[in-house]
């Protein structure tokens, strides 16, 4: 029989018989079979034909014993049935079938005279080997897919085949198995194709006294399968879980009779720890898993595969089993799972298991798989700590987990869910305590004449002013902004003043229409770009809830602590404190000449610190100290020394703060150090100051040394900060009365008549909390790292002002006004994205000033960022955030550890980034949708 | 474009004959338009070849508020594409009107007036905005033919808006209340201090004659709806007497489009999520939620 499957239909034996009478094939079938009929009963040890004993015993007993019973059957015998049944398949198979579907004469008689059972039972005779197995298993696989009339709907054909397949199973030989999930799969798509068939298949198996859907159940241990035969199982259980979303008794088998849910999630556990524990981490600027990292991990692969399917079957399954699957996803995975590999005790490890949980959320496309992540990583508590206060914490680590942590906010930010936004940021800006109880109705004002766009623009550090680039770089000229289309501008004319155009109609009344001025080209692109990504987010957003207007949901309704759980609401100031500890390991390499960090953290740990926070640090601060050696697959020996290095030599350049701070820390006890060290976040201090346990003198001591180390490093800026950041200086002059009186009561712009100190008037707001006003610890950590802009590296800076950028594209009035409106009026606890800003302008420009080189360095920064442009364009990326230009000219080489440098080319490219982006809400947040 | 697309339905029983001719070639030409009613930055006039300017021009050009100079033209444009967004937003009855190709300072209108003296009146109008707009002037409304009105000057067709906004003040007066005025005057007559004395004298002290002075002029307003635009503009409004192989399709567009509002989204699949249950602010708070454990 192989050498005949193997033949197929190629050797023209079909086209032989097409000129053959239907007959005659009968009457050759019919002489084939009485030839194996004789030789069947000379073996049977009963010698009937009629009766046939219980196939399921037998196949019960063959299955189990697989031995010959009744003596060898002779070699030539064998061989003969071998050939007849040959023959009779292939008559089989070219039989069409009768009229109006009735079944042709062959398939009659097969039907009727129980061939094929018969012919099972045979080979059970014999010696049911794999080979046979094979042989069988290829018969039906021949019949099924090629067969011209349908087959499978005569239980004399499927019960042997069912026998087959459930003989099949336990298999271990990689042949067989792979002829078995190909068979399987052929028949679920003729199950798909003819649904049918379904009532048979159950009935079938009931007839063996099985409950259980016996395809299905035999393609189960495949899902997690590598190669051709674990994707053809998985392709053959999608079609049935299709099938499932239309059939309630399959749905309801799946889910209350099989293991394929739990098989698949605990699949996932299973893959998931065969996944390697620490990435090798190709370069300091690695941040995420790519397609072409994760190709050369097969073990990963193999992991996606399955989480793709997962994913697929979630999207096809009917609700039930996706409901189960779901769940098991969450608990059997998940939880057990990741979230204590989240929880691990490295850095590294911790920065891979962060890198993977990325990678997850970009591989998930399904909303209900999604959500089930997002769920877990918005409300599940590890050590009663949310797993995602957790991962906020980790954006200031030290190393790449930072870097990692913020890859995967992007990838959240980039997934525009409510929910994620809710938890992320909104909720802390929903009760509107961040601004002045009088700003409220600012909140959704549109910024009609760009003034927001033209504060941030006029943050642009004087060094990197278009006027300083030299032209490959300045590409200020190269545009016309002339609207005189007919008269072509004469090139020579560079003086602005003769390009003027006058329109005039002829009756005096005229109107400059436009002169020619040189624009910033590569704003063009910002402004398209931010257009773009509005847009989307608009779109996107439209699923949401709410508007998040500063109205819906009301300013009264968050209240932070209700919502909570019962029972599960923790105290605050582990999360707080837990937010901060990284600030720790900025503070610990100035305190050279004490006694060691670790053995202070170690002689007094806070209480309310958990354990693997604390764990984390004490490794953040081995690794810093040069002492942290793990096994011996750390390799970045010389990363980590070299980052002490900088860090030394950044803290010689704060050598005021350094000893301002030592002196102070001298006299506080051990418990409140971390609180102090913590402290330094000015933002964070009052946050800790309602919740630290401490002593009111100690409070005291506390907040004066903030003020005083907040007041140094401010201290130079602070004077040109003041003009910039005084948002009152904006409002205009009292107006004059409106005279129009009849637009009055149209006028659609709320914000007359409101001072904005208003507040400073309106006494007893109701409802307003007493809480610092806090805008969230995940705006914080990013303002707190964008701050350090100088020297943060580069791709940390393109990865925060990304994600900056990402959110900046909201529309929802709460978060765009806290982002982009630099005329809001904010408490003075809460730091603006502007306020950060300024202050990066500010060290910006100290640098600039202290270094002659400055500018040089600029422009060899700029074509270093240009060439790196390009070369991603080359590379089929998209192209976007900077100038692209000519091939740079002999270039000033620049070391990429001159972050200051890179960071205000990047600085000046973001705030162009985001004055577009406030541009084009100013006009896209407020076009009517259609209705 | 779209937003001309609008006035089919509502002119339908005046004239369902307006179509602004050029809109079409230049939507062809630059079909990466989104079909909101926004105007974009101008293209580059193709023959406006990139100068590069010698490297030692200029001294650092900044403006008063600390911005380079550079982005002035910007901060002008999306001041006027946000006045643009309101007029839309407004949905002024029977005024529409439509930014001019070549600068952003010029609007061309039109403004139906459905009952009242001057019912039927169909009048074409252009509006200048100062270019330190919106520090300057109040913007100037000049009808295309001075029509007979106490308000307009019977020479050039100038509206007295500065009547109405004598001083012109940042962020509380926008053109689309300009518009909004430009249709009462027709339907509430004032003649105090006018620009055309005798039309107000007339409606002082001899209404049928005025009456049928304002009925020859919106037949002579009307007689001229087919010309040519006064100005040579390819986004001036201009009628043309009801053609179906020109008309017919754009008609039919416009109201699929209306029925089918979600296409123009196709294409770009992004689609956000949400499992807040509306009036909560708790993640995943909405019923459908999958029980998790």
């Amino acid at each position: 029989m192989a050498s005949m499957v193997a033949n197929g239909n190629q050797d023209g034996q079909s086209l032989v018989l097409k000129g053959v009478d239907p007959e005659t094939c009968m009457i050759v079938f019919k002489n084939h079979w009485a030839q194996v009929v004789k030789i069947l009963e000379k073996h049977d040890p009963l010698r009937s034909s009629s009766t046939l004993p219980s196939l399921s015993m037998i196949n019960h007993s063959a299955g189990s014993s697989g031995g010959p019973r009744f003596g060898p059957i002779p070699g030539d015998e064998a061989s003969a049935v071998q050939n007849y049944v040959e023959h009779m398949l292939f008559l089989l198979i070219e039989e069409g079938s009768g009229q109006a579907g009735a079944m042709g004469p062959i398939l009659e008689f097969v039907v009727m005279e129980n061939v094929m059972e018969r012919l099972f039972v045979w080979s059970l005779r014999r010696e049911f080997t794999d080979d046979m197995k094979l042989e069988q298993l290829k018969m039906y696989e021949m019949l099924v897919g090629q067969a011209h009339q349908p087959l499978l709907h005569h239980k004399p054909i499927l019960r042997p085949l069912m026998m087959l397949l459930s003989s099949c199973s336990g298999t271990v030989a990689p042949q067989v198995e792979g002829e078995l999930v190909l068979l399987l799969n052929q028949l679920c798509c003729v199950l798909a194709k003819d649904p049918s068939i379904l009532e048979l298949f159950f009935h079938t198996s009931e007839d063996q006294g099985a409950t259980n859907f016996l395809i299905f159940s035999l393609l189960i241990p495949f899902i997690h399968r590598e190669g051709t035969v674990g994707q053809q199982a998985r392709d053959a259980l999608l079609l049935i879980m299709s099938l499932s979303a239309e059939n309630n008794r399959v749905a309801k088998h799946i889910a209350e009779n099989t293991y394929f849910c739990p098989v698949l999630a605990t699949g996932l556990s299973g893959l998931y720890s065969s996944l390697p524990t620490k990435l090798e981490v190709p370069n300091e600027e690695w941040h995420c898993l790519h397609k072409e990292d994760w190709l050369q991990m097969p073990s990963l692969v193999q992991f996606l595969n399955s989480l793709e399917f997962c994913n697929a079957v979630i999207q096809v399954a009917h609700p039930d089993i996706r409901d189960q699957l779901v769940s098991y996803i969450y608990n059997g995975f998940l939880v057990p799972v990741l979230a204590p590999a989240l929880h691990k005790l490295t850095l590294e490890e911790v920065m891979t298991t962060t890198a993977y949980l990325d990678l997850f959320l970009r591989t998930v496309s399904e909303p209900a798989l999604l959500q089930t992540f997002l769920s877990f990583i918005l409300l599940h508590r590890h050590d009663s700590v949310h797993i995602l206060d957790t991962l906020v914490s980790r954006i200031n680590t030290p190393f790449q987990l930072g870097t990692v942590s913020l890859a995967l906010f992007r990838t959240l930010i980039g997934l525009y869910c409510e929910d994620v936004m809710l938890q992320l940021i909104l909720r802390y800006l929903i009760p509107c305590n961040h601004m002045m109880l009088s700003q409220r109705r600012v909140v959704g004002e549109r910024d009609c004449y760009s003034v927001s766009t033209a504060k941030i623009l006029a943050l642009t550090p004087s060094c990197c002013s278009p006027d300083h680039s030299p032209p490959p770089l300045r590409q200020l000229d190269s545009i016309l902004f002339s609207k005189g289309a007919e008269t072509p501008s004469n090139t020579s004319t560079t003086e602005e003043n003769d390009s003027f155009l006058e329109e005039d109609d002829g009756l005096g009344n005229s109107c400059t229409i436009g002169s020619e001025i040189y624009l910033d080209v590569s704003y063009l692109h910002y402004l398209y770009d931010a257009r773009l990504s509005i847009s989307s987010c608009i779109r996107a957003c439209q699923v949401w809830s709410a508007r998040y207007d500063g109205e819906d949901p009301p300013p009264e309704k968050y209240q932070p602590g209700v919502l909570e759980e019962p029972g599960l609401k923790k105290p605050p100031s582990i999360t707080q404190m837990e937010l901060e500890w990284d600030d720790s390991y900025d503070a610990c390499p100035v305190q050279t000449d004490e006694a060691p960090v670790e053995s202070k953290s170690a002689q007094q740990p806070p209480a309310e610190l958990p354990k693997h926070i604390q764990e984390m640090r004490k490794t953040a601060i081995m690794l810093v100290k040069g002492s942290y050696i793990e096994e011996n697959e750390f390799q970045d020996d010389v990363m980590v020394y070299n980052l002490v290095a900088k860090k030394d030599s950044r803290d010689v350049e704060r050598g005021r703060l350094k000893s301002n701070r030592s002196e102070s820390e001298e006299t506080q006890p051990g418990s409140a150090e971390v609180a102090l060290q913590n402290g330094l976040n000015f933002n964070s201090h009052l946050q800790i100051t309602t919740t630290a346990e401490s002593g009111d003198d100690l409070l005291a001591q506390y907040e004066e040394l903030i003020r005083t180390l907040d007041t140094e490093a401010v201290k130079k800026p602070n004077a040109d900060l003041k003009t910039p950041v005084t948002p009152a200086e904006e409002e205009e002059e009292e107006e004059d009365e409106m005279d129009f009186t009849s637009f009055s009561a149209e006028t659609p712009e709320p914000e007359k008549l409101q001072s904005p100190f208003g507040s400073k008037f309106v006494s007893g707001s109701a409802g307003r909390s007493h809480s610092a006003p806090f805008t969230g610890p995940f705006v914080s950590v990013l303002l707190s790292r964008l701050e350090n802009m100088p020297s943060n590296s580069l791709h940390v800076n393109l990865l925060l002002t990304g994600i900056l950028a990402k959110l900046a594209a909201y529309p929802q009035p709460l978060l765009r006004s806290f982002l982009l409106n630099t005329n809001l009026v904010f408490q003075p606890t809460v730091r603006s994205l502007y306020q950060v800003l300024a202050i990066v302008k500010n060290q910006i420009e100290e640098q600039a000033a202290t270094r002659k080189d400055f500018p040089e360095l600029i422009t060899a920064a700029q074509h270093w960022l240009l060439a790196r442009e390009t070369s991603f364009v080359a590379a089929g990326d998209d192209a976007g955030r900077m100038l692209k230009s000519s091939p740079p000219p002999k270039l000033r080489a620049i070391s990429l550890d001159r972050t200051e440098v890179f960071a205000a080319v990047l600085f000046t490219e973001f705030l162009k980034e985001l004055a577009a982006i406030a541009q084009e809400h100013s006009i896209l947040s407020y076009i009517p949708m259609e209705d | 474009f779209l937003f001309f697309w609008k006035i089919l339905p509502s002119s339908n029983h005046q004239r369902s004959d307006v179509e602004e001719q050029s809109g079409h070639r230049e939507q062809r030409a630059s079909p990466a338009r989104l079909p909101f009613g926004k105007k974009q930055l101008p293209p580059i006039p193709k023959n406006a070849a990139p100068i590069t300017k010698p490297a030692s021009t200029g001294t650092p050009a900044q403006s008063a508020n600390g911005t380079h100079a550079s982005y002035g033209p910007f901060y002008l444009e999306y001041s006027l594409l946000a006045e643009f967004t309101l007029v839309i937003k407004q949905k002024l009855p029977g005024i529409y009107v439509q930014p001019s190709y070549k600068s952003a300072l010029m609007w061309f209108g039109v403004i139906f007036i459905r009952h009242g003296l001057y019912q039927d009146g169909v009048f074409k109008f252009t509006v200048y905005i100062p270019d330190n707009y919106p520090d300057g002037e109040c913007p100037k409304l000049v009808f295309d033919i001075p029509v007979f009105h106490p308000l307009v000057d019977p020479v050039s067709g100038e509206l007295d808006v500065r009547r109405a906004f004598n001083k012109w003040r940042r962020n509380h007066n926008h053109i689309w209340q300009v518009l909004m005025y430009a249709r009462t005057v027709f339907y509430k007559i004032n003649t105090t201090e006018p620009l055309n004395p005798e039309a107000a004298v007339l409606y002082e002290k001899d209404v049928q004659l005025f009456k049928s002075k304002v009925v020859d002029s919106v037949k002579l307003c009307n007689s001229h709806l087919f010309d040519q635009p006064k100005i040579d503009d390819p986004y001036a409004i201009s009628f043309s007497p009801w053609n179906p192989a020109v008309h017919e399709e754009a008609k039919e567009r416009m109201f699929t489009y209306k029925r089918r509002p979600e296409d123009h989204h196709k294409g770009t699949q992004v689609s956000g999520l949400s499992w807040v249950k509306p009036g909560s602010t708790q993640p995943f708070s909405k019923d459908d939620s999958p029980p998790q454990s």
